[in-house]
């Protein structure tokens, strides 16, 4: 049927419901019909948007709608008893509904691309109502639906000298829609029946000692609103039950779809001013959740005009020039790789071949919205133009952008400066968004002539190799097609934008066009063939457990396998994605004492699922907390605890029991939280964890949940080291520090031994050329770390492996704390545990994200303790073959994303003398005893 | 706050957090509120005649950096005065002498003017300490008083600066009954650092003299002469923080993390709730309800925002635990002791 017939046909449908209903309620002497008609749009940046095409009611007018589409959408206002017919035609890519969750409950029909249809609502509730779609409500299809008291009394208003004064809607000069979404807000004006939309965190203006009206709204995440040096009446019936009102000044919204509506009298008792208005979660007013009520004296010739913010129909590439400043907008989600997803990316991915980039003129804003992710994160600068925190020049309220604390939301924020600006976040430090604020009246795409980065390195030249470096990290980490698939017999290409730069030289010019994908071949090579896979020659012992985290399963709309080898014919036994539980970035793993079940977390999830290890079978999903990273029991006690990245401590949970009954905080009452990643526990119940977001390693009685010791960590560079990973031997601890290039080495106690540097033979400044790697720390070797992440120790405590995410692998030997030897990695090199060698000795097991391989090293292949001639034993593909048992069909990105890896039987020290007399006999009597 | 961390006993057999409370359920009474009833609410809030007379506080306060990474006002001086400043009285040693988080309790009513001359006190060379302020809600004041940064309040760096106090003026004016937060807005970052230590409350008692209690299952309008203690409790985020005061003398205590508050038994005490940070919490005293404001309900758990505030009275009776019920926060021990005494 033709969209035109079918409209008809609804329009018929429609004129009969509207005399039906209009007769059942015809005891409401005033209830009217509203016919609206709407369209879901593409506003320019790509966000959805509703859009008024036509408004009729039997009452007679209607308001003044904006034009085009907007975000809010259209306000609608109806009178208690109404009847609303939605007419709505979605001209978007994606299904699209019309919800009114407070009227009609939280789902209902959804429209196919093209398709209209007809939408019907009693305004049986006063109040102001969340309307909107059910999948795109966090990104603009969402509006309000204001249902009024028949006798036009709204809600009454506290005057400056205490009275309360009761407003009817004829008193009201302005009302403000303002909805809450992510950490950003969304807003509209209504005057005299005009609606205007303001767009993000607008300056709302009123005249000194005008009655307006607030409608604050709320989706999703929970806000609390604050209005400076105003306050009102809370919504409850006070005046019915004649008891005193609820004067308050902030407003909690915490439910799916809230709303919150409150009258004042502008500035009275307070004056004139720029008062400003917030969420007041410390998170979202760092991540720039706040604007502006402008209330301003007419006898003093202001005009109370209301300024809108950042636009999404405002100035962003390529029409960078004329027009209202722009917005870009990325979506936070769960996607490996695009977890900074541009709204537009379909559109301009041509041209920026990675999802996670955007170019916007200098004045136009970016704006985030965690609309697709389970986890809580931080949007954190990791790298942003020298000039853009210039007091000077620049915004240093603004940039570099961090907040305290992981949460649920977004940020938006402006820029100024040109040049490169990336994203990341401090909680999952391998999600970027990359934005390059492009002057247009240069030529070449801006890179800026210099940077700073996060761990204070200030005024990088952006000709530099770290810093093109970093950009082809970029590109390889945030592009599904670059990665490594060891199953193809192609080369491997990595993508690059088919663009020209201007980048800063190391005198401080400013080179223009050069082309972008010349300097990054030119530097770090094109096409390169992969080394080919092999088995060790000898077999391991028992199972090796592999979170494949990027995995994708037909049946899940979650990342995420785990890979079961055996590791005594090194095939592939088992795929196990749960796609009962949409099992979410499945991360870190551990075992029971008699290895019996497997504990896996989800990283960027609540959750710790429990797994029967013979079957694969799901034996328990619990939650314990905002993003669980790593699990490790208490090889005495036997309980389980997890590392809860995302929030301030680690959770017990007593073995045979499933709920946790504490959680130990890693940091004082009060204290900025840890944020703890990847723990270890020492046999004797000592937990020590890498405090990501304090940068600092924690040591921790698990006894009595007493702060040990909380040293520092890092050194190499003057901030941020963010340690990320605990390697314990005998009696020191390695922690791995991830943008310090660093190990820091303790004792057990705490105290600092030294710091390994792992970038002593690099020349991070210098363009890249035949020194950039050379001996510089005279040990007669060349190695180099660039990211390390998991680090752990041998069970005998004599050698530390660590997988470094820039492609290699470090060994230490433990009896110097040097690094012995370097071997070659994949792209987003991160997990590394032992496992036992057959007949003595173990394998250093390494995954890496950006590829689908395992990659084995023998730490000492010749077995006489020295640890320089470490090598590569094996390369093992983590893609399943069709006769793998799997719960789920393997349907994209096979193999890749490793992360996480448990060998079973579990040989470290600490755990292997407690192993069963049926995992005994597989080890070697120096095995079952590391520590002679 | 505290630098006494808070002891978790991790692994003990003697921890006692399984008992996660049978008590979240909001039990409500709904009240018929009677006829006299509803004369005598709406009374109380259309009579405001004050009873006692308007005065003047005059406040220095001070910020400083303390040990652990927090930072705290400190009450360098109280002095309560007609509003003219004449007849001063310095009360001052209500307060401990050192810097305390949660800031000072600033207690006034209804009709009460407020000077508060903050002093910066941290190391003048950190440029991220260039500003200090404190921000108040819910009484008034001009533009001059909001404690933000011009780049806020188009106007002026409203801070204390390493080399320059700065005055704040406050006027509790009718209608700004209730306990309203201050906190920073000025440091570190382009909001403030409240998080990090820099808050208080300011308790504006109501001219009328009067609240609304619980005493079993009923509500009951008492004169705040009755209520013996203020307790004001924040809802951090992994901690409750809080300062007891004794209306008799006005003397504040303070007891770190998780405080333990204590009552006489029979008496009347009025909690002040405060939530400050990023999350939020269900706040519960099982064994006892309260009346919900601007409602004829009790209620017995509390869900609260950041900065949101939360006031009620309670006939104290029997020992309890305040604690919070939201998420990992009870599983962190956030949680303390209400001791009544016969």
């Amino acid at each position: 049927m033709n969209i035109n017939r079918l409209r008809s046909r609804i329009k018929a449908f429609a004129a009969v419901k509207f005399f039906t209903v209009t007769m059942l309620l015809s005891g409401f002497a005033f209830s009217a019909t509203h016919n609206i008609v709407m369209t879901a749009e593409y506003v320019a940046n790509g966000q959805p948007a509703y859009k008024m095409i036509s408004h009729t009611s039997s009452e007679g007018a209607t308001p003044d709608y904006p034009v085009e589409a907007v975000i809010p959408g259209p306000t609608l206002f109806v009178k208690e008893g109404d009847v609303i017919n939605i007419e709505l035609t979605n001209n978007t890519q994606t299904r699209v509904g019309f919800l009114v969750p407070a009227l009609s409950g939280l789902s209902g029909n959804q429209l196919a691309p093209g398709q209209s249809g007809n939408f019907q609502f009693n305004a049986t509730k006063v109040g102001t109502h969340v309307y909107g779609d059910e999948g795109s409500h966090l990104t603009g299809l969402f509006g309000a639906l204001i249902v009024d008291r028949q006798d036009g009394r709204v809600q009454s208003l506290i005057e400056g000298d205490g009275t309360l004064i009761p407003v009817n809607q004829s008193d009201l000069k302005k009302e403000y829609v303002m909805f809450m979404i992510g950490s950003t807000f969304w807003g509209a004006e209504i005057v005299n029946g005009k609606q205007r939309p303001l767009w993000t965190n607008p300056t709302l203006g009123a005249l000194l000692n005008d009655t307006v009206r607030f409608h604050i709204l709320a989706i999703g995440h929970a806000h609390t609103f604050h209005l400076h040096a105003h306050r009102w009446p809370d919504e409850t019936n006070f005046e019915a039950l004649g008891v005193e009102p609820h004067i308050i000044d902030a407003k909690i919204l915490d439910l799916p779809f809230d709303s919150h509506t409150f009258t004042v009298r502008a500035g009275s008792g307070v004056g004139t001013g720029f008062w400003q208005y917030h969420c007041h979660l410390v998170s979202h007013m760092e991540s720039g959740m706040a604007g502006k009520f402008h209330v301003v004296d007419p006898a003093a010739g202001g005009t109370g005009e209301s300024i809108a913010g950042a636009s999404p129909n405002g100035k962003i590439w390529p029409n960078s020039l004329g027009g209202e400043p722009g917005l870009v907008t990325f979506e936070v989600t769960d996607e490996p790789g695009s977890f900074f997803r541009s709204i537009r990316s379909d559109t301009i991915k041509g041209a920026t071949i990675s999802p996670s980039l955007e170019i916007v003129p200098p004045g136009s804003s970016v704006h985030f919205i965690m609309s697709e992710t389970k986890g809580v994160h931080t949007i954190t600068s990791l790298l942003w133009p020298s000039d853009a925190n210039d007091p000077m020049h620049g915004d240093h309220r603004q940039i570099p952008m961090d907040q305290t604390k992981a949460y649920r939301g977004g940020g938006i924020v402006k820029l100024e400066t040109p040049g490169l600006y990336v994203f990341t976040c401090k909680i999952h430090p391998y999600m970027f968004g990359a934005v390059i604020v492009d002057d247009p009246n240069t030529a070449g795409l801006d890179l800026g002539k210099a940077i700073d980065i996060v761990t204070g390195i200030n005024n990088l030249p952006t000709i530099s190799d770290l810093a093109t470096r970093l950009l082809r990290t970029f590109f390889v980490a945030t592009v599904q097609e670059n990665w490594q698939d060891v199953t193809s017999s192609q080369p491997w290409h990595v993508k690059y934008p088919n663009v020209n730069v201007a980048i800063g030289d190391l005198q401080g010019n400013l080179v223009d066009n050069l082309p972008l994908k010349d300097v990054l071949e030119s530097r770090y090579g094109q096409d390169i063939t992969l080394a080919a896979l092999f088995n060790p020659v000898t077999p391991g012992v028992g199972e090796v457990w592999i979170n494949t985290q990027f995995e994708k399963t037909a049946g899940k709309t979650k990342p995420g396998t785990i890979t079961v080898l055996d590791a005594a014919t090194w095939k592939i036994k088992r795929k196990i994605a749960l796609p009962q539980i949409n099992m979410n970035h499945p991360h870190n793993m551990w075992t029971n004492r008699d290895q019996s079940i497997i504990f896996q977390t989800q990283w960027f999830d609540t959750k710790l699922t429990f797994i029967d290890r013979a079957t694969g079978a799901l034996l328990h999903n619990v939650h314990v907390g905002d993003t669980p990273s790593h699990v490790m029991t208490i090889p005495q006690s036997d309980v389980i605890t997890v590392a809860i990245n995302g929030e301030n401590g680690v959770i017990g949970i007593k073995p045979g029991e499933t709920e946790p009954f504490v959680m130990m905080p890693t940091q004082g009452p009060g204290q900025i939280p840890a944020n703890p990643h990847g723990h270890w526990i020492s046999p004797e119940g000592t937990i020590i964890t890498p405090n990501i977001n304090t940068s600092d390693t924690g040591f921790y009685d698990s006894n009595t949940g007493e702060i040990i010791a909380r040293p520092a960590a890092g050194g190499n560079f003057p901030a941020g080291p963010h340690p990320i990973a605990i390697g314990m031997g005998i009696d020191k601890v390695y922690t791995a520090n991830l943008l310090d290039h660093s190990l820091s080495v303790y004792d057990l106690n705490g105290n600092p031994l030294s710091t390994i540097n792992l970038l002593a033979d690099y020349d991070p400044i210098s363009p890249t050329g035949d020194t950039t790697l050379q001996d510089r720390d005279g040990d007669g070797l060349v190695t180099v770390g660039v990211l390390p992440i998991q680090t752990p120790v041998d069970p005998t405590g004599r050698v530390v492996v660590t997988a470094n995410t820039g492609g290699t692998i470090t060994i230490v030997d433990t009896s110097i704390d040097k690094v012995v030897a370097m071997l070659p990695c994949d792209p987003g090199c991160h997990g590394a545990n032992f496992g036992a060698k057959s007949g003595g000795g173990y394998y250093a097991y390494v995954t890496s994200k950006f590829s689908n391989q395992l990659i084995v090293v023998d730490p000492d292949p010749n077995g006489d303790g020295n640890f320089s001639d470490a090598a590569i034993a094996g390369r093992i593909s983590l893609v399943a073959g069709g006769d793998v048992p799997t719960d789920d069909k393997i349907a994209s990105l096979a193999g890749t994303g490793g992360q996480g890896i448990l060998a079973v039987p579990n040989v470290y020290n600490g755990w292997v003398q407690h192993l069963p007399a049926e995992w005994r006999g597989g080890l070697t009597p120096a095995q079952l005893n590391p520590v002679q | 706050m505290a630098r006494k961390i808070s002891q978790a006993f991790f692994l003990s057999n003697t921890y006692l957090l399984r008992e996660r409370s049978n008590n979240s359920l909001i039990r409500q009474k709904r009240l018929k509120c009677g006829f006299a009833g509803i004369l005598s609410c709406a009374l109380l809030f259309l009579l405001g005649s004050p009873v006692q007379a308007q005065e003047l506080h005059k406040i220095e306060f001070a910020a400083e950096k303390i040990d652990g990474g927090y930072y705290a006002y400190r009450m360098r001086q109280h002095l309560v005065s007609d509003l003219n400043g004449g007849n001063a009285i310095d009360v001052t040693a209500r307060y401990p002498d050192g810097p305390t988080i949660p800031g000072p309790t600033i207690v006034i009513k209804e009709g009460d003017e407020v000077e508060l001359t903050l002093y910066h006190q941290f190391d003048p060379a950190t440029p991220a300490h260039e500003h200090v302020s404190v921000h108040v809600h819910g009484v008034h004041y001009d533009i001059e008083s909001d404690g933000t940064l011009e780049y806020i309040n188009h106007f002026k760096d409203e801070s204390a600066i390493p080399v320059m106090s700065y005055k704040y003026r406050w006027i509790a004016a009718p209608g700004t009954a209730g306990t309203w937060p201050y906190h920073d807005h000025n440091m570190l970052t382009h909001n403030g650092a409240e998080d990090r230590g820099l808050y208080g409350a300011v308790i504006v008692n109501p001219a009328s003299n009067m609240t609304v209690m619980s005493s079993g299952n009923s509500r009951q309008t008492i004169s705040l002469d009755t209520v013996a203690k203020d307790y004001v409790l924040y809802l951090f985020d992994d901690a409750f923080a809080g300062t007891e005061i004794d209306r008799a003398t006005g003397q504040q205590s303070y007891g770190g993390a998780n405080p333990a508050l204590t009552a006489q038994k029979n008496t009347n005490v009025r909690f002040h709730l405060i939530a400050l940070g990023t999350n939020f919490h269900r706040f519960e005293l099982p064994g006892y309800n309260w009346p919900e404001p601007g409602t004829d309900q009790l209620v017995s758990a509390k869900t609260l925002g950041p900065i949101e505030k939360y006031v009620f009275t309670v006939h104290a009776t029997q020992n309890s635990i305040y604690l919070d019920t939201a998420l990992n926060n009870l599983l962190l021990g956030m949680r303390g002791a209400f001791l009544v005494s016969e």
